[in-house]
């Protein structure tokens, strides 16, 4: 479904991707993981055409698309639903307008399809009755919801999310991270998440890719990274042990 | 040495892409029309109060000179006019632009592009130069050229009512100097400046908010950029358009 060959990505004399070589099939949830800076966020736009790989190969759906000019890149960005890091909500339209203008852009369909197809958005991402409301007037955590709902609402073959629950609470955390599992499970998505997220990552990755420095330095499912010797793997795992201690002594009321 | 050079190129591919999209996309009208409205009634009251001040100062430092150098400034009203047409009014209109509504583009298009709204955009397929800068030129090409014409006028008002009760020159004395001195193209050619100006101001802005780094300090300093590359462009193409006009005198 998803493939990227020997990619290269620079930033002036500084090299981020350094020849990265992933497969990702139909269907799978697959979390990147690591340090920040390493480049997660550069694979994921240049998977869009967002930005532009300097060498190597991207191939979505059998398609080369790493040569693709902007105007080609329309039919990729049809496939390819991007779930950004912030919320990205435009602020001058209401959440129903930011979720129809996609869908305005994309297809053409009726004004009823377009409701239905927003409404429906919404009802996946357990938000209701703001259709009118601005971006200002709802919580960050909501603003993060409807911009997945606005994503889904084109209903894309591959789902990519840019740290997704980054500065949201653990609430708010644990329903979007259930939100991506529903999400390619009913709608059969593949999903690409870059996260820091270890917990959320063995939880509901079918594979994990740690990248360090621009390059991936372990993979496999869940099960296989506990067992990973990898240093950096090891340390996100310690992380994520001491956070699940610090929660469980927290509802135990162990600890402030 | 290079990096100016990538920096020209970039300005000149953005020049030619909005060029492109002025001319074979569809124009938000709507957009267009809240823009002007923002340029043109927002900046009026700024431009009127400023331009009132340098015809003042036009008047009165021309009077004290020529006084000290001729011992007459019979020749003010008509050089001041000729002044006020062919440079002040235009020049003072796009730099008080500049500050007020350039700034305001490079911040607003800067803020989107930190905050990954324009990639948001090229994401659900709309090309940002279509939906960020072509209303806003438009709006600010138009506005400029507009508010010249007003702070010319404006400006000649103001510079009249000092003539009369400072100078002593009477309306009808300050309008028959300006009748000898002022051509009626000097006026077209204070338009024509303002629509360059106007151009200019949208797309420095555009061009340095499209490029804004992250975080706070990232938007402000596109914000600086964007004013202070403005500014100096207008001045130097006030200088390439003043220098091809006096070809037509």
């Amino acid at each position: 479904m998803l493939e990227y060959r020997n990619l290269v990505k620079k930033f002036g004399e500084r090299t981020i991707l350094k020849g990265i070589n992933l497969k990702i099939n139909q269907g799978e949830i697959v979390f990147i993981l690591g340090t920040s800076g390493t480049g997660k966020s550069v694979l994921l736009k240049n998977t869009v055409g967002l930005l532009k790989p300097d060498a190597g190969e991207i191939w979505i759906d059998g398609e080369e698309v790493a040569g693709f000019s902007e105007f080609e890149f329309l039919k990729i960005r049809k496939k390819c639903g991007m779930v950004f890091q912030h919320p990205a909500l435009f602020d001058s339209l209401t959440i129903y307008e930011n979720i129809a203008f996609g869908l305005r852009k994309h297809f053409s369909l009726s004004e009823s399809e377009i409701s239905s197809r927003v409404n429906r958005a919404l009802k996946l991402v357990n938000i209701h009755d703001i259709n009118d409301k601005r971006p200002a007037e709802i919580s960050y955590g909501m603003q993060k919801r409807v911009s997945l709902a606005r994503t889904v609402a084109l209903e894309p073959k591959v789902l990519l999310f840019d740290e997704p629950t980054t500065g949201l609470d653990p609430v708010t955390t644990n329903a979007i991270n259930e939100l991506i599992k529903d999400l390619s499970r009913t709608l059969k998505t593949t999903s690409l998440v870059v996260s820091h997220d270890m917990p959320c990552a063995l939880s509901i990755a079918d594979r994990i890719v740690v990248f360090d420095q621009g390059q991936i330095v372990d993979q496999g499912t869940p099960q296989e990274l506990l067992n990973s010797k990898v240093k950096l793997v090891q340390e996100f795992l310690a992380e994520a042990k001491e956070m699940l201690d610090h929660d469980s002594n927290v509802i135990r009321g162990t600890t402030s | 040495m290079t990096t100016i050079y990538r920096d020209v190129y970039s300005f000149l591919e953005l020049v030619k892409k909005t060029v492109m999209s002025l001319f074979l996309k569809p124009l938000r009208v709507k957009e267009t029309f809240q823009q002007l409205y923002f340029v043109a009634n927002g900046s009026l009251w700024i431009i009127v109060f400023c331009v009132c001040f340098a015809a003042v100062v036009t008047i009165l430092e021309s009077s004290f000179h020529m006084k000290l150098v001729i011992q007459n400034d019979s020749m003010v009203p008509g050089f001041a006019s000729l002044l006020i047409l062919r440079e002040l009014g235009a020049v003072v209109t796009a730099l008080l632009l500049t500050s007020r509504v350039g700034a305001g583009i490079a911040a607003e298009v800067g803020s989107m592009k930190v905050t990954e709204q324009i990639d948001a955009l090229r994401m659900l397929g709309i090309d940002p130069i279509q939906f960020l800068l072509i209303p806003r030129l438009i709006a600010t090409t138009l506005g400029c050229m507009i508010l010249c014409v007003v702070a010319n006028l404006i400006c000649i008002f103001a510079a009249m009512i000092i003539s009369d009760q400072v100078l002593g020159y009477t309306p009808s004395m300050f309008l028959t100097a300006m009748n000898r001195f002022v051509q009626f193209r000097d006026l077209i050619f204070s338009v024509v400046k303002a629509m360059f100006f106007g151009m200019t101001i949208p797309m420095i802005s555009c061009f340095f908010g499209f490029r804004c780094k992250s975080g706070a300090d990232g938007v402000g300093s596109a914000t600086t950029q964007s004013v202070v590359f403005a500014s100096i462009s207008i001045i130097f193409l006030d200088f390439i358009l003043s220098y091809t006009f006096s070809y037509f005198y």
